[in-house]
Order: structure tokens, then sequence, then C-alpha cells
């Protein structure tokens, strides 16, 4: 595609908050110190199971410095909270069901004071027995962590989601090459630099201002009003900037934001809490476990014919978003191919283990693995190159997917794994590297694809509106409610609107979320900004090109269609051109109106949650990537060399913002799949911070090499699709994958870490709750 | 209310001894800080007054003399990593001094406080272990010597009394010939933990026997030592391949025999006779 | 206690506690908030500061520790005329940059590698990282920055030394 027909779009371009960023200046939630301003802290559950047999937090008032303390009875229904299985409290009611769940909330003059108040709350709790082991989650007599059901299922179900094609166990009965095996991925902490927090500030009438650092202000907003009973237009949420998030900082931080916000009404002062690293780890959610059961089926020619995917989800002790991620993982657990038939199921059940939710990949990350893995050993049975394997059963444009879909453009799988092929000197490294005989090190290459449904998904409605306004200095204020916590959707908005209206970036305002001057566009998640937002930032510029447009003419004397641009300049084929601004000042005294919305909604689609079948995603993201690592295969180490990544995104916007995605995604993958596990022994998260969960350094990642495959997706702004999650997903099995290549020792469970790989086998000390009590506890 | 925490800064060994045996305080030593600030986040101090060595002069000299090394307590690992003596003669505390933590941690992190923190994964303890280094510990009651491995009885549990500090250690420069080396194995390339680690020092005669060898495993022991009967057996011993292969499987089962079989056995022993064989070749090679 | 240090090329009077940090010193204290709060235990380098020149943890350094010493920290790095550093301008030319909560910690890393070197090799630069943590960019564009930085200090250096 030729890049002449855009000014900015696709062009290096500074990120809008970068300056701010990298002089400090940049504010996030823990950065403000009000005055008048107290500290919160909350009394967290030490058991993964138990009943609240007696609460009584009046000790804590007692405790100097403490103004405030707050249990569920402060909130409506206790808080009721959850979305979609209200199954949570704005602090627990009645029961704790994982370690680190917020019982009280105390507001003190101090930190050390609320500690303390923390401290002289009396609670006892009475233990339950717990549910720690997903696959006797749903056992008869299993302890019941979840509310009973109407439906009269196991109280530990929490939904299954299925896709169906045709009848798998028939057409693998004609299969002369079939592959069963069972793969595990671990939770996965998010490890966001800055820690989960909110500031609340009551306002003069009866309501509150929120600064949270959570993705989607608007969810924080609907979730104040639902559990405090407060008119709607009495509640603000700010978003401050946020320090990485990648799926995280969604349910956790509501509950915070409901417990500042009543600390703040109570004591008629503004509130602050903010995690310390270990309170993080303990209390926040983690990206779901799952046992995949994969059965593969092919002809001896490498025809893939059926594929089952049996999985179950550990979603702990909360629903939080795993019905979705069960559901993301249940379209993609087949891969990106074609079939004659498919049976998938992914089962989400309810453990003590911590709790699960959002997480960049959300549910496809840990499905991928399986089902790349799977494919390399079928691959391997065959006796076919993982690359050709995969280039004769990937999916093409007017295929047909498994779920019934078919797919009219923008496949760039092909491509993709042409373009990784070549890049890393794919055939002649297998070769090689086939050939050593070394007992020390050796080096392998290995390959994984991905194909990631853009957006929600076919789950509810898919809409955006943006806002824009000239102000009177002539620069242009645009609100998105769909926010930037570090992606980059403030810069692409930029770019967006400067190419539509033919000004500098530089006059281009992105506001920062705010309730108040945003317009409620849904969660800002699955990598849907620059679609959803990027198309209504387009039209909204579009309207108001049209306006400016529309006052040029009448300037330049001509028709608007014979209105032309220099630069910012409006040029007619008479007059002299005329500035933007004086466009502007023009416009104004015409009385026109020189601000509008921009609407844009995705197209519809639909999907048969009991069939099985439908249109799941408008779109996808397609991908390949190639790792080439060093296996020590005395100790069990694997340094990764390379990386190859190409991906199908459609028309990208803003370069270094697509590329920065790539490389954050990688390494975050490379992560999963060598040292990332966020262990829960008997419910205790084993590692608390960052000296014991081990995420990537700077020396554990290889420099990478990127390459966009555009391919035209017609309902994206400019053709461009998602990036951000599909970024991560196939690292993991590409790196098993070449340490397969490497040792010919198949790692199943993730992680690959050194005695997985030195002796196919994990090995770990006996879990110990003690990190998680001092942990809960600390100054 | 609980009592405010002191901070003195003496400006001697002697002031700081005095300071440190002073019946009305409890004094606690702090030199980079980078273990006891991480500690007193998760444990209630038991002492009510931090006395800072951070700057004492005479605590932070490496020199040679006489063919002795002397090694300030106080010197940080990003110094150690770098001094031109340290390089020449014994390489492998450099090396080891280079796998602690971070810039940060080395910047700041001193070689006694490595010691008197005594984490079983210790990064330079091997190395010293290695070299028979001797710690010198002052107090008000006078000084008095004992050797590193003594000194470090087992993980965080040394034989320091509380109004004890290292002022440094010393050791012999390794006689001519003799090559040092040091392997660490962590889960990820840099601040990692020790998983298992290993110094040596070796040398080799014309004939190509061994006839200089101590080697002495990290975090494989509860009590930091060299595996004396692994090395009677190498002195004399042609180096060979399979004299490294011979070793290694020594120095694992001479691990089991002290530790007996724990959780991380199995991973150890693979891992132990492989970074055995290694440094063997490093140092024998 | 009382303690006279100099902070950002000024000297600094505070009254504080003994057992504080100096990551809570410059935050809690002096609202000096570019320095992060990361993990409090060593690990993410998001608090880094230079202490007398030399990379730091400030979560690891007692702030009674820095009586008379000098403490730079994110707020002190701008060019001569008070802009952004060459350093900072190439984080954000080169997409370094996105949530941005390690890029203070980032800089200060970077800044005490090249005062150390101008030539560092990409490994360098990486190994001079390690301290700090990011979970978003992967590092790669980071390492470019400095990569950048390097060439253009070597360059303005080498030109300076011709003249002279």
């Amino acid at each position: 595609m030729s890049d002449l027909q855009y000014k900015y779009i696709g062009k290096p371009a500074d990120r809008v908050d970068a300056l701010e960023k990298v002089t400090g200046a940049a504010k996030y939630v823990g950065d403000y110190y009000l005055p008048d301003m107290l500290y919160a802290r909350a009394l967290r559950s030490e058991l993964p199971h138990a009943r609240i047999k007696h609460l009584d937090t009046r000790p804590a008032l007692n405790v100097p410095g403490v103004i405030a303390v707050i249990t569920s009875e402060d909130f409506i229904d206790h808080g009721r909270f959850g979305f979609p299985v209200k199954d949570h409290f704005a602090l627990a009611f009645e029961k704790v069901r994982y370690v680190g769940q917020a019982i009280a909330a105390v507001a003190a003059e101090t930190p050390e004071a609320a500690l303390n108040g923390v401290k002289a709350i009396i609670c006892e709790l009475e233990p339950l027995p717990g549910v720690f082991d997903m696959d006797h989650a749903l056992d008869p007599d299993a302890p019941q962590v979840g509310f009973e059901r109407e439906d009269h299922k196991h109280p530990n179900f929490l939904d299954m989601s299925p896709v169906y094609k045709g009848d798998p166990d028939e057409v693998l009965k004609d299969c002369p090459v079939v592959l069963h095996e069972e793969y595990r991925t671990v939770h996965q902490e998010h490890s966001y630099l800055e820690t989960e927090g909110a500031l609340a500030i009551p306002t003069s009438d009866g309501g509150v201002t929120v600064y949270c650092n959570n993705q989607s202000p608007f969810i924080t907003k609907g979730n104040l009003v639902a559990v405090l009973g407060l008119d709607p237009i009495k509640v603000r949420v700010i978003q401050p900037h946020v320090g990485g998030s990648f799926g995280g900082k969604d349910d956790l931080n509501y509950l915070t934001a409901c417990q500042v916000a009543a600390l703040a009404l109570k004591a008629k002062r503004p509130v602050r809490m903010t995690f310390s690293r270990e309170e993080s780890m303990i209390a926040s959610y983690k990206r779901d476990a799952m046992h995949m059961r994969i059965t593969l089926g092919a002809d001896k020619d490498g025809t893939l014919r059926a594929c089952k995917a049996i999985h179950t989800l550990d979603s702990g002790a909360y629903s939080s978003q795993s019905p979705f991620t069960a559901w993301r993982a249940s379209i993609h657990a087949m891969g990106a191919y074609r079939y004659d038939a498919v049976k998938v199921e992914v089962t989400s059940v309810y453990t003590n283990n911590g709790f699960s939710g959002a997480f960049r990949g959300f549910g496809n990350t840990e499905a991928c693995f399986g089902i790349e893995s799977a494919i390399d050993e079928l691959a391997e049975k065959l006796g076919m190159d993982p690359i050709d394997f995969r280039l004769k059963n990937c999916l093409r444009v007017g295929d047909v997917t498994p779920h019934g879909q078919k797919l009219t453009e923008s496949v760039g799988l092909v491509e993709c794994l042409e373009t990784v092929r070549k890049l890393s000197d794919w055939d002649r490294k297998r070769a090689e590297y086939a050939r050593q005989t070394s007992q020390d090190t050796r080096c392998g290459i290995g390959v994984a694809v991905l194909f990631h449904g853009t957006s929600l998904g076919a789950e509810g409605v898919d809409c955006a509106t943006n806002t824009i306004e000239i102000l009177p200095d002539y620069s242009v204020a645009c609100a998105s409610g769909l926010t930037d916590y570090g992606q980059g959707p403030r810069t692409v908005y930029t770019l967006i609107t400067a190419e539509e209206l033919g000004i500098s970036p530089e006059r281009v305002r992105i506001l920062l979320a705010d309730t108040d001057t945003a317009i409620d566009s849904g969660p800002t998640v699955a990598s849907r900004s620059t679609i959803l937002a990027g198309n209504a930032m387009r039209v909204a510029a579009q309207t108001l090109a049209r306006t400016l447009n529309f006052a040029a003419a009448d300037m330049l004397k001509c028709e608007p269609q014979r209105v032309m641009r220099i630069g910012e300049a409006y040029v007619g084929p008479n007059e002299e051109p005329v500035s933007w601004e004086k466009v502007v000042d023009h416009a104004r005294s015409m009385g026109l109106v020189l601000s509008a919305h921009g609407k844009w909604s995705a197209p519809e689609i639909h999907w048969d949650h009991h069939k099985g079948t439908g249109t799941p995603y408008f779109g996808y993201h397609f991908a390949a990537q190639v790792a080439e690592v060093q296996v020590d295969l005395r100790i069990g180490k694997t340094q990764v060399l390379n990386i190859w990544a190409a991906h199908d995104t459609g028309k990208v916007i803003f370069p270094q913002g697509a590329l920065g995605q790539v490389y954050g995604g990688i390494t975050q993958g490379l992560g999963y799949a060598l040292m990332e596990e966020a262990i829960y022994a008997d419910g205790y998260l084993q590692s608390v911070n960052f000296d014991t969960y081990l995420i990537p350094t700077s020396m554990d990642v290889p420099d990478m090499t990127a390459r966009f495959v555009e391919t035209n997706f017609s309902p994206g702004p400019y053709g461009a699709k998602n990036i951000a999650e599909p970024a991560m997903v196939p690292t993991a099995p590409a790196i098993v994958n070449a340490i397969y290549h490497a040792t010919g020792k198949r790692i199943r469970v993730l992680p690959a870490d050194l005695e997985r790989v030195a002796l196919g086998k994990s090995l770990h000390k006996r879990g110990s709750p003690v990190s998680c009590k001092v942990g809960l506890k600390v100054k | 209310m609980m009592k405010e925490m002191d901070y003195i800064r003496p400006n001697s060994i002697e002031e700081a001894v005095q300071i440190l045996s002073d019946p009305g305080r409890r004094g606690k030593l702090l030199a980079g800080g980078t273990d006891l600030l991480v500690q007193k986040r998760v444990d209630p101090p038991d002492y009510d007054c931090f006395v800072d060595i951070s700057r004492l002069s005479e605590i932070q000299q490496i020199r040679v003399s006489d063919g002795v090394f002397y090694l300030g307590a106080g010197v940080t690992h990003a110094v150690i990593a770098q001094d031109p003596l340290i390089l020449k003669y014994v390489s492998f505390l450099a090396q080891a001094c280079l796998s602690v933590g971070s810039p940060q941690i080395r910047n700041t992190g001193t070689l006694g406080g490595n010691v008197a923190n005594a984490a079983a994964c210790a990064d330079s303890l091997p190395a010293l272990v290695c070299l028979d280094a001797v710690a010198h510990l002052r107090s008000k009651r006078g000084e008095r010597q004992m050797l590193v491995t003594e000194l470090v009885k087992g993980p965080h549990e040394t034989a320091l009394e509380t109004d004890e500090l290292i002022t440094h250690f010393t050791f012999l420069q390794p006689p001519p010939g003799v090559k040092t080396h040091f392997i660490k194995i962590g889960r990820r390339n840099a601040q990692s933990i020790s998983r298992l680690s290993i110094a040596a020092m070796g040398r080799k005669d014309k004939n190509g026997n061994v006839d200089f060898i101590r080697i002495c495993p990290g975090a494989a022991t509860p009590r930091t030592m060299r595996f004396t009967e692994v090395e009677t057996y190498l002195m004399g011993k042609q180096a060979c391949e399979e004299l490294y292969v011979d070793a290694g499987q020594r120095m694992a089962a001479r691990m089991v025999e002290i530790t007996g079989v724990r959780w991380s056995t199995e991973y150890k022993e693979v891992a132990l006779k492989a970074i055995t064989e290694r440094v063997l070749r490093e140092v024998l090679g | 206690m009382e303690i006279t240090f100099i902070l950002n090329r000024q000297k600094v009077r505070v009254d504080v506690p003994a057992d504080i940090t100096l990551l809570s010193l410059l935050r809690d204290y002096l609202h000096m908030t570019g320095t992060k709060v990361g993990c409090e235990v060593g690990e993410c380098g998001a608090c880094s500061v230079l202490l007398d020149g030399k990379l730091v943890d400030s979560c690891l350094v007692l702030a009674p520790q820095v009586e008379g010493r000098e403490v730079i920290t994110i707020e002190g790095v701008c060019a001569e005329d008070g802009s952004p550093s060459d350093l900072q301008k190439n984080f954000i030319s080169a997409g370094a940059v996105q949530c941005g909560y390690c890029i203070p910690g980032m800089v200060m890393a970077g800044e005490a590698l090249l005062r150390k070197t101008l030539k560092p090799t990409r490994s360098e630069i990486r190994e001079a990282l390690t301290g700090n943590l990011c979970r978003c960019t992967g590092y790669q564009q980071i390492v470019d920055a400095i990569e950048m930085t390097a060439k253009q200090r070597s360059q303005t250096q080498s030109g300076r030394d011709k003249n002279v």
C-alpha cells in the first residue's frame, strides 16, 4: 500500500505523552499528595476460604490517626459486584474465597496509622475446606466455592464455551495420523510496574471524584454509582497516567475505587490507597491457569482433518472475566487452520487459587500454547517441516473457519509465515541444527502462528464515540472513552485527527480519560482502541473537516470540493491561500459549530453459545513468530537468541507504537515461556515481589525483528487492525517448539524452566503461607 | 509509642565498636543496606539504632602486600568487580561480585555485608571459601580471626556477635599459574538468586597433572565449604575430560551425603555435575 | 533528624525520621514524585537515582546516608538550558516510552552508563539496565535510545577534541 497518500498515518511520530514521562512530570495516582489527604489500607484475608464469624472494626477507630473504617455494610447490597457474574463484593460479605481478599478498609492520617488500624480490627475467620485443583473442582464432594446455582449445576461450575463443527470422533477414525496430548499453562502475574491505586475526593454536592489507575473509567463509575447509591452526575472518574495494566487493572481496582470512595464520603476528606508490591501481587487477579486436552487427526499427506480441544480453566475464587476468557479461548482453541470437524469445550471452574481475570491475549495466550505445541508435534509425526505443515493447512482468504465464518479479506497468515521463514533463514537452520550432536549446548528454531479476533466479539454492543472541538487558541481537543494506559491510543487518535483535519499533530490534544468529558464507549480491552475509537475519531474529525472546508470555500469564493490544502493552509482556484486560523475564525463568524461527535459501530456479528457456531469476530489479526534458542542441556537453561515476528496488523498508524507493542508482547511471552509462574500452594501465592516472581530483564531478551504485513482491513481506520494482545500470544509456543528442536524434549507444561528442561519435570519447594501473611502486613 | 529509630555515623572502627557495645542501645550495622533495608520492611527491627559504617575509609581498601591480599569489608561489589589486583590474581571473585544483583545493588552492597548476611546463595562466598579467606572481626573486646567457611555457619547464621563487625578479609595470593573461575546458575540472566554456583582454583604441572586444586560449590550445602575429599582425589591426577566427569559425580555424591535428599536435590545433582566439569575445564584446561 | 544534602544541584535541609528511605524522603516529604515506587526491595529500579554520580536504588538507601552528598533525581536531569536532555529526547524519538512508569529510572540508568562510557555495545547497554525492570517495551527501543545518545555524544566530543 502506498504511504504517499497519507501525511501522518504510518509515519514516524512522537508519543504524545512521552515528554512528560521522560521528565518525571507525568503524575500517576500515587503521585498525588493532597492537603488533608488520608491514607487507606485494607484488611485482607489470610485464609483461602473461610466464613467471617465475627468482624468488629470499632477498635480500629481507637487507634491514633484512624479517621474512618468501612466494611461491606457500608455499601448497597454489600457492594455486590461483578460482570458478567455478580459473585463478588466491594468488601467481603459472609465469606472470603481467596488469600488477599479485602474484608475491611481503614483511612488514617498516615500509612502507618492505617496499618495499625487494620491490625486492630477484630476479625474471626472460620476456615473452610478449599478447592485447589481445577481438575477436581467439579467433583461431587468438592468443597463449595461458588453460590448455589438455579440450574442445580455444581456450584463450582462457572461456564462452558463450545465450538462445534461436524463429528470429530467419526473423522478421527478415518485419520491415519492422530495425536493426543495434554498441555498445561500456569497463572501469570501482570507485573505492571505501577501497583493498583485510587484516590477519592469528596465533592461539595455529596458526590465524589475518583482518580483510579484502571483501564475503563466508565465501568468504575458504574460500580461506584451502584454500590454507593449516588446520582450518576455526582460521580466523576478520572484516569491519570497509568503505569501499565495488560488487562490487570480492572476488577480489583473497581473494588479499590469503591473502597476509597466510601471512606472519603465517610471521612469527608480525600483518601488515597496505593498498594505495596506484595499487596498487589497477593490481592490481584492473574492470568488463569489452563489444562488442555487436545486431539488432532490428519491424513498422511499432512491435511488436517479433525480437532478436539477439551479445556479446563481455573478461574479461582471469582468469575471476573473468566467466562469471556474461556469464550475467547474456545474460539481460538483449534488454531488458525481448516478442519472437517471440530469439537471445543472450555469449562471454567471456581477454586480458591486467588482469582483469575483479564490478561493480554485473554484465553488465546493459553490456548495458543496448547494448539501450536500440538500442531508442532503432529508435524513431527507426519515427518513434515513445521512451516510447511502450517502453510498447507492455515486459513486463507475465501476459507470458512471451523466456526462457520467465511473469511473474505485481510488474512495475511501465509505472508506472515513466508516472511519469518525468510527473515530467520529457517530452512538452513532447521537442517543445520538437526545435525547437532553436542551433549552440552544445542540450538533450535521453532515457529508458532496465531489468529486473534478483533475487539470484543459477539458478546454485545461494540461501538465507540469520540468528540472533537476547536479551542480558542486554534488547538484541537479530543476526548475518547477508550483510554491510554501505556499502549498508545492517544497518539493514534492524534495522528488520525491531524490527518483528517490537515493540521500539524502538535495542534491536537487528547484529553486524559475523564467520565465528565468523554463518552462511554465500553471497556478499553481486547485491543479494540485503534479500530473502534480510531474509527470514531476519524468520523468526528471528518465531520469537523467538512465544516471547516465549507467555511474555507466561503472565504475562497469557490465550491467546497475545489478547496485544496497546502500544508495547513486552504487554497482555492482564485483567491490567496488562507491559514487554518483564518478559516477557523471565519467558521466561527459564520456561526458554525466547531465541535463534533464521531460514532462508529462494529459490523454486526452473531454467536450461538449453545450450537457453538456463528461469526465470533468481525475480523482477525494473523501472525507468525519464529524463535531461535540455545539450550544448555546440562543445566536446563534456555537462552533466546532471536525472535522474528511478522504480524498482519492491517495498516499501521503509529509505527513506533506498533513496534513497541510487538517487542513488549514478545517479552511477556518470553517470560511466560521460560520463567513466570504464580504458584498457589493451598491457596497461598508463593511469590509476592519481584525478587521471587521473575520477569525478563534486559539481558533475557534478544534484539527482536518485527515486520508488519499490512493487508487491507476494510472496517478498520485506513485499514488498520489490532496489535496489543496478539503480539504476545505466539511467543511461548514458538520458544517451546524451538526448545524441542534443540533438545528433542517436549515441554508440555509451562514454564520451560531449568528443571523442566533438564529433568523433564518441575520441582517445587513445599508451599508456605508465610510470604503472604507477612506480605499483607508489610509497612 | 515505639521508640524512634536512631542513626549514628561513627568516624572510625574504634567508634563503631564502641557504639555496638553500648548497653544503652541496640545498634545495627548499616553498610550497603541492600539486605538490611529489605529485611526491615518485613521483619520488625530488633535494634533501635543504625550504625552507618558505609563511609569508613578504613574498611574500604584493597591491597596486596607480601603475597597477602587485604580486602576491606566495606568494599562494594562494583569496586571488586573492576579492581585490577582482583582481576589479575583472583578473577573469580570479580566474576562472583559481578553476578550479584544489578548495577544499583553492586554500587552499594558490600563484601562484608554479603558475608555477614550469610544467605545460602550469597554469590561471594564460594570464591572466598576457596581462597581460605580469613575474616577479621573487631569488637570492643578486641580482634579475632575466623575462616569465612567457619564464620558462616549456615543460611543466615554466623558466628558474629552482635557487638562485632567484620573489618576486612585476608587471603594468600594464589601461587603463580593458578587459574580461578566461577560459574553461577540462575533462573534468568541477571538479577537472579543463585540456584547453584561453583568456584574453583586450579593448576596443572608440566606433565599435565593436577598440582593445585580447590573447589567450592555455592547454594549446595548449608555451610559453604570446599569439597576437600574431591580435591584430594583430583590432586596428582592427569587433567582430562574423564577426570572432570568423575569429579562432577564425586561432587554431586558428596553434596547429597551432606544435605540428604531435598526437594531440589534431583536437579542440583545433575547441575552440579555439569558445572563441576565446566569449572575444572576452565581452571585446568 | 536533620539531613543536609545537595539535591539536583541545590542545597536542601530536611528534618525527617532516621529510619525512612531516600525514596520516602523524596516522595513523601519533598513531594518530588518523578522517582517512582515499584517494589521497595531493590529489584525493579523504578526508584533509581544518582548518589554521588553512582546509580542506586533509593528504596535501599537510608535517608540519613545522603548527608552531605549529592543526589540527582529525574527532576534534575536536563540539558544546560533546562530543556529535556539529549537522552530524554532520544527516549521520545526512539519510541522507548509506553506506560512510562519505569522511564525515570531507565533515564537515570542510561545517564549513569553514559557517564562511564560513550562507546557502549548494545550488550553493555543491556547490562547497564539489568537493575531496571520494564514490562511494556521489551527494552529494545530503550536500548536504541541510549545507543543513539552515546553516538551523538561521542561525535560531539570527538568534534570538540578536534577543535582543541
